[in-house]
Order: structure tokens, then C-alpha cells, then sequence
């Protein structure tokens, strides 16, 4: 009896150093995992015609068993690991960066920050964002310098040395103050105003002088992330010829190459971007990153460096959706028909513009709704902020605007005594209805879809 | 008190790019025995994608979709694409992939037609055979024509296309212009409980019917609309990024910053619109983004209906909901003058 005591305590305590062992270890041959060796293919991939057939993704069974490699999951020989120091303040000049005492951190291979980047901002439409701020720092996720060691609690440990001297700059949080002409200008232009939209159709005093009734009512939205399951993650790999390799979990890699090709002033067929399978992009993986920064530390280096963001730096660092303010003004005529509609959007664009004139854009456009509005004035602003930036998302301003149209019709429908759906389908556009651009609308099947919605939901007899 | 409510929110979407060029190129390699591999530089990020270009290909070349390989998101090997962003990937990348098969199949036709003695143009491909319009008796397994043409004739069955939607600029001052090629419809229905003492909302029941031209894949489409659809839920009731007073997240974690689970979903009815789009591939457009449009909206109205008020400041929490309420109360609540 005794004996089996000790026997117990010996496992227990060779166990406990095991799981130290483990956490020690570099990922090594993974698990095998059993899986089917023969594979039964579904009926619907092997009929023709293919389309309309609910084939199933071959993909599916990688993820079922495993098999899937995410970025998190490779691992090349010699391969260290990168971490970035965020900011942590908003808005700050930067007086100077000390890395030296990082670089005397056990298992530290090298740091960059950034001045050493041959080409420092990238954007999708402006170039206003820095890929290490080296100057001022814009948002509190701002990275300023990024650390390559053996293992990532390392590279952890090293960043907590990196000194930084900042000097603090007035902070602009509100979208509405930061549009005003003495508010604190962000990236130093003329105005925080970096985007506007105008769409114009119709006589829209006219309309409103025409309407029995006139609506107004402001809505806002807030900021949120996209939280894909796999955050943002890359391997760079910089060889001998000066060919740099990136595995990385971007959604656009032609536009994304290229960015990277410009910062790194290379040219773009010596970089090669691979992202074979992404765990979610829902736009927030639609430009580059950290990308440009591991392909340096590389260099330096001479290792394969892996970065993946924690889900701190996913929401610190990444791009979020636009906050909007929205302002409705909609005139009515007593039968329920849309005379006039006036609109005012601002887009809360965050620290750097990224991709906030394309969402602006879409906004401004999708902002009357799927409805004949003969007079329509859109004006629309996207605007600098000392706050996480904003940039594509899901839906690119259609969710924001379309909470207001559709909330402001149903307040008007209350108004007027009409059934929401009704009002909507007197509204609704038709085959060959102008858009707001003035476009014809072809193939337009906004009624089926309000009547397939609301027939399966059993509007009509719906009782409370 | 539990009250219900039911509410309708319905949106447009475009699909593509505002105006800019947004090209996509594919190529489509047939192999000896008739099966192929698809290049595209489109990136599979979980929406099923790469399944769907697959289908298109499949579907040009007459063949399965599991006879089609698809090689993708490398910019070493594989062709130009704007990516998978702005809803476009089926519309426009699958368009490229159409045209990339078309031009495979051009040499298919051009090796099938002197031994089918028939011209090109009297070709079709159908169940894995080129057979001659109208006389489907008069036919070659796929497999022995693209042996034929790889190995007899020297002309392997490769095809390569690109593909820009048409737009046309809009007018700085006034935005009039073509800015999409194609748009999108959709309405999405839903029912909520409402407790009008805590403020909670409950999503218990959504409907949705979505546009989205002809529906390649309608198991895909179904889990775009069900995805967008926990998307637009948390959008809708809880998802919110809080700042402190300096300017730095407050909830930069999955713990504080609550984002629906399975748990939170409601019962979903989908349904597909029938709509045939011809200018997309086999009559498709795009489902992604518009999925996780009108559900915040429906939800909003759902809740005005159940409790009168209305909320216009997103995300709805109980917090709002309930402050709404009692303001509503509030007002409501008519003074009685104490008797003198």
C-alpha cells in the first residue's frame, strides 16, 4: 500500500515536470490523427449539372479531422517568433524609442522599429497609416516597435523593455467635434475631414415642400470587431536571393503583394504571398499588417519569423466597423409615398483612413434604402478620430444605414397609421427604378423578397 | 412582463467594388482524363468559396464538381484577383472562371468537331461528354477527347480569362453614375420577446429571404444567411467596443466584449429568391456581405413593436432598452394633483 503511494506522488510529480517539458518544447511532429482511408464522396459533387447542387466543401473534412493547417499550425525549421509593442497611448508624439536594453534580452535576435522600414505607410486608398508609427502615434493600438526571439513569451518579455518617451497630444474621440474647424487636426491637414460624398437627385426642397409630413430622428451606431476565429497571423521567410515568402491570413493577395512590395521598396516578383486557407476574414484581413514588419525581421535575422496576434492585438490593432452618425430627414405624403429624403452621414473613421472612402461611398449610395425617392441629397464624412481605425467590414456601411432607413420607416409607418409592410412594398423599387446614382435597376426583386420574408414568418396572422 | 413584437427590416446590396476596376483572372487546365484544376488567386476564408468557383468551372466543362481541383491564394501560381472582399467573389472571380472554361472547352471542341464530323460551334458539353447539339447520341466521354487533344493533337486544354464588371464613374458634385454592375435584395423578418422590467431582448424567431441571382450552391448560401444573420444579432443587441477616457479599449477580450453563441441564435427560415442575373456566371451574384444587413434593423423594429420605443443608438442592451422604457413611462404617466 505504501508503495503505491510513492509510485503515485513519483507520477505526479514526473507529470508536473512533463508539462513544463511541454511548454519548453517547439512544436514538433504533430499528433497522428486516424481518419478514413476510404473517402466517400457525396452524391451532389458528383452530379452534373454542377450548379445549383449542394455540393459539399472538400475543405469540410480537413476541418472536421484536423488536418487544416492554419498559419498557427506551421512551423519551419529554425523559426522564431515576432511580438509587437502596442502604444498604449492615443494620441502622442513619439521623442524617442530605446530598444537596446530589448536586444539584451535572453533569446532576442533582433527588434525593429519604424525607421528602418524602407517604405513606412501603406493604405488602400490613402497611404496615411504607418506600419510602426515612428513619429506621432494615432490610436492606443498604435504599434511602435516589434521584437524576433526564440520562443513568443520571449519576445514578451522583451517588449516590456523597449523605452519610449512620448509626448502626449490632445485626443479627439468625437466624430463631430474632430469635423469642427478648431478641433485638433490629426494627420495635420487643413481638416479632420479626410472623405466626403455628395449625391444629388431631384429638387429636394421642392419634395419636402410637396410632403403632408417631415421626419426627422438621428441614429448612431458603435464600433465593432469582425472576430474571426483565426486572428491575424504570418510567416515571413527572407532567402538567400532576396526573395522574401510570406504565409499570411490575408483576404487579398495580388493588392496585398504589392502593398508589401512598396514598403519594402522590392520588386513585386520577389514577393510571394501564400494564404491557402484563411478562418475568417469578414474584411478585417483585407490589407496588410504585420506583414512588411516580419519580412524585415527576417532579413535580420535569417530565421523564418511568425507572427500571430492575440485577441488583444486583434482588437487593438485590427480594423473595427465604422461607428456612424446618421441624420434623416424624410418627407412624407399622407398616403405613405417618400416625396423627399435629406441625409447626413459621419463615419467615425478612426486613427488612418484604411478603407473608409470605399464605406463612405456604399453608405452614402445605400443610405435612401431600396425605395423610389425622386428627391434625394446624401452628403457624407468620414473623419479622423484618435481611436482604433476603422476600416472594411462586413456589409461596408450597409448595416449602420440600413438600421436607420429602416427604423425611420417604421417610425413613419407608425406615425401615419400604415402597416410596416405595407408601406414598404408602396415604396419599394421596381423593375427599372432609378437608383440614387441614377441607375437602372434591372432584374429587382425587392417585393419577392419582403413577401417570401414575410409569408414564411406568418406576418399576416402573427398575434402577439 | 415578456412582451412580443415582430419586425421587418429590407435592404439592397451592391456587388463589387464602388466604381474602381476590380479584375479577376482564372485559369482552367483540363487533364488527360477529364477532370481539371482551377487556378484563382481568390483566398478561401470559410465561406465556402472555393467550392462554388468549383461548381461554375464544373458546370462550363459539363462535368462533376468533384472532378474539379482547385488551386488557390498564391501569387506565385495562381492568376490576378482583387480578392474575396465587397461580396465578389462568385460574381466576379466566378465570371473569370466561366470565361477561363469556355476557352478550355473552345479547344475541346475544336479537337471533338473532326471526330464527331460536325463543326465547333454544333458542340456541347453534357454529363461528362462532348456530344453534338441535339444529337446527344453522337457523343465522346470528355476524358478521351482531352487525351486527344493533349496527346494527339499537342493542344492541352488550357483556358484563361479575366473579368472587370462594367461601371461607370460617378459625378463628384452630384454622384450620379453606374457605380455597381449588379445589386442585391433581401428582407429578413423577426420576433422578439421583450422583458419590459429588465429590459432583455430575446431573438426568438428570424425568417429571411435573400437575392443572390441563381443560388450556385443553396447549402452555401443558407450558412452565409445564417452566419450574417449571428453577425447582425450581435451587431443588433450586443457587440459594442468601450474606450476609457484616455482613449484605450476597455474590453479588448471575448469575455467582456459578448459576441452571440449558438446558444443566442434564434430558430432561422431561409429562403432563396429566384432571380437570374445575366450579366453574373450562370445567372449568380453574390450573398456575403448582405446577409448581416437588415438584422439589426428587423430586430429594432421588432422590439418597437413589442414595447413602443424606439431605439436609435446600436447596440440595444437591456441597459437602453430599459432606460427607453421607463422614459416612455415616464411621459406617459399622467400627474394627478393631490386633492387640496
Amino acid at each position: 500500500m505504501a508503495d503505491d503511494v510513492k509510485v503515485a506522488e513519483k507520477t505526479e510529480k514526473l507529470e508536473s515536470l512533463r508539462k513544463i517539458d511541454d511548454n519548453l518544447r517547439l512544436p514538433s511532429v504533430p499528433e497522428r490523427i486516424a481518419f478514413p482511408k476510404e473517402i466517400g464522396v457525396s452524391a451532389a459533387r458528383m452530379q452534373t449539372p454542377a450548379v445549383g447542387q449542394r455540393a459539399t466543401r472538400p475543405d469540410g473534412r480537413m476541418h472536421g479531422l484536423g488536418q487544416t493547417k492554419y498559419i498557427d499550425d506551421m512551423f519551419f525549421p529554425g523559426m522564431i517568433h515576432a511580438k509587437i509593442k502596442r502604444a498604449g497611448i492615443a494620441h502622442a508624439k513619439i521623442k524617442s524609442i530605446d530598444v537596446s536594453e530589448a536586444e539584451k534580452m535572453p533569446g532576442v535576435m533582433a527588434t525593429l522599429i519604424g525607421s528602418e522600414i524602407p517604405v513606412n505607410s501603406f493604405g488602400p486608398s490613402l497611404q496615411d497609416q504607418p506600419l510602426l508609427a515612428d513619429d506621432v502615434v494615432r490610436h492606443a493600438g498604435d504599434g511602435v516597435a516589434a521584437v524576433a526571439a526564440v520562443t513568443e513569451q520571449q519576445a514578451l518579455d522583451a517588449l516590456d523593455k523597449i523605452k519610449i518617451e512620448y509626448e502626449e497630444l490632445p485626443n479627439v474621440f468625437d466624430p463631430v467635434e474632430a469635423m469642427k474647424e478648431n478641433a485638433y487636426k490629426i494627420h495635420n491637414n487643413e481638416s479632420n475631414i479626410y472623405a466626403t460624398k455628395t449625391i444629388m437627385k431631384g429638387d429636394i426642397e421642392k419634395g419636402f415642400a410637396d410632403s403632408d409630413f417631415i421626419f426627422e430622428r438621428t441614429f448612431t451606431t458603435q464600433m465593432v470587431e469582425h472576430v474571426p476565429m483565426e486572428p491575424h497571423a504570418s510567416i515571413g521567410q527572407w532567402d538567400a536571393n532576396g526573395r522574401v515568402t510570406l504565409h499570411s491570413s490575408l483576404g487579398r493577395i495580388t493588392l496585398g503583394r504589392a502593398d508589401i512590395a512598396r514598403t519594402l521598396e522590392l520588386p513585386i516578383n520577389r514577393v510571394r504571398v501564400i494564404a491557402t486557407v484563411v478562418g475568417g476574414n469578414f474584411g478585417g484581413k483585407n490589407e496588410i499588417t504585420t506583414e512588411p514588419i516580419i519580412a524585415l525581421l527576417s532579413k535580420k535575422t535569417g530565421r523564418p519569423v511568425k507572427c500571430v496576434f492575440t485577441r488583444e492585438d486583434e482588437f487593438i490593432s485590427s480594423t473595427t466597423r465604422h461607428p456612424f452618425v446618421m441624420e434623416y430627414k424624410t418627407g412624407m405624403s399622407k398616403e405613405g409615398k417618400i416625396m423627399a429624403r435629406k441625409v447626413r452621414l459621419i463615419c467615425d473613421g478612426g486613427a488612418y483612413c484604411s478603407w473608409s472612402e470605399t464605406t463612405l461611398g456604399k453608405a452614402c449610395i445605400l443610405s435612401a434604402g431600396p425605395y423610389n425617392i425622386e428627391n434625394l441629397h446624401v452628403d457624407a464624412y468620414a473623419v479622423y478620430t484618435t481611436k482604433t481605425m476603422t476600416g472594411a467590414m462586413r456589409g461596408f456601411g450597409a448595416p449602420q444605414v440600413c438600421f436607420a432607413y429602416e427604423s425611420h420607416m417604421d417610425d413613419m409607418a407608425a406615425e401615419l397609421g400604415i402597416e410596416p409592410l405595407e408601406i414598404r412594398l408602396q415604396n419599394a423599387f421596381n423593375e427599372g427604378s432609378a437608383s440614387p446614382t441614377g441607375q437602372v435597376l434591372e432584374a429587382v426583386v425587392v417585393r419577392d423578397s419582403l413577401e417570401m420574408a414575410t409569408e414564411r414568418f406568418g406576418w399576416k396572422e402573427w398575434q402577439r | 412582463m415578456i412582451r412580443r413584437g415582430k419586425g421587418v427590416g429590407c435592404m439592397w446590396y451592391p456587388i463589387g467594388f464602388t466604381v474602381a476596376a476590380n479584375p479577376s483572372a482564372a485559369t482552367v487546365k483540363v487533364n488527360e482524363d477529364g477532370t481539371a484544376t482551377l487556378l484563382t488567386g481568390t483566398v478561401e476564408t470559410g465561406q465556402g468559396s472555393l467550392t462554388v468557383l468549383a461548381q461554375i468551372a464544373a458546370e462550363e466543362l459539363g462535368v462533376s464538381t468533384d472532378d474539379i481541383h482547385v488551386v488557390s491564394a498564391d501569387t506565385d501560381t495562381t492568376p490576378m484577383d482583387t480578392g474575396a472582399i465587397a461580396s465578389r467573389t462568385t460574381y466576379v472571380t466566378g465570371n473569370a472562371i466561366k470565361l477561363a472554361a469556355e476557352n478550355a472547352k473552345k479547344i475541346l471542341f475544336e479537337v471533338a468537331a473532326p471526330l464527331l464530323d460536325v463543326q465547333p460551334n454544333q458542340l456541347e458539353a453534357v454529363d461528362r461528354k462532348i456530344q453534338v447539339q441535339y444529337f446527344p447520341q453522337r457523343c465522346l466521354p470528355i476524358a478521351d477527347v482531352a487525351l486527344q487533344a493533349q496527346f494527339v493533337m499537342g493542344r492541352p486544354p488550357i483556358g484563361s480569362a479575366s473579368y472587370n464588371p462594367p461601371t461607370v464613374g460617378m459625378d463628384p458634385e452630384t454622384g450620379q453614375g453606374k457605380p455597381f454592375s449588379t445589386y442585391v435584395y433581401a428582407t429578413q423578418c423577426a420576433e422578439v420577446e421583450v422583458d419590459d422590467e429588465t429590459g432583455e431582448v430575446d431573438v426568438i424567431y428570424m425568417s429571411a429571404a435573400h437575392d443572390c441571382g441563381t443560388a450556385i450552391n443553396p447549402m452555401l448560401v443558407e450558412g452565409q444567411i445564417e452566419g450574417g444573420i449571428s453577425m447582425g444579432i450581435g451587431f443588433a443587441l450586443q457587440e459594442e467596443m468601450l474606450f476609457d477616457d484616455k482613449g484605450r479599449q476597455l474590453n479588448p477580450n471575448l469575455t467582456n466584449y459578448i459576441m452571440p453563441t449558438s446558444l443566442d441564435m434564434p430558430e432561422i427560415d431561409v429562403d432563396i429568391v429566384e432571380n437570374f442575373d445575366p450579366t453574373g456566371p450562370f445567372g449568380a451574384k453574390g450573398v456575403g456581405e448582405p446577409t448581416a444587413v437588415p438584422t439589426a434593423a428587423a430586430i429594432c423594429n421588432a422590439i418597437f413593436d413589442a414595447v413602443g420605443v424606439r431605439i436609435t443608438s446600436l447596440p440595444a442592451t437591456a441597459e437602453k432598452v430599459l432606460r427607453a422604457i421607463k422614459e416612455k413611462n415616464n411621459s406617459e404617466q399622467k400627474f394627478i394633483p393631490a386633492a387640496e
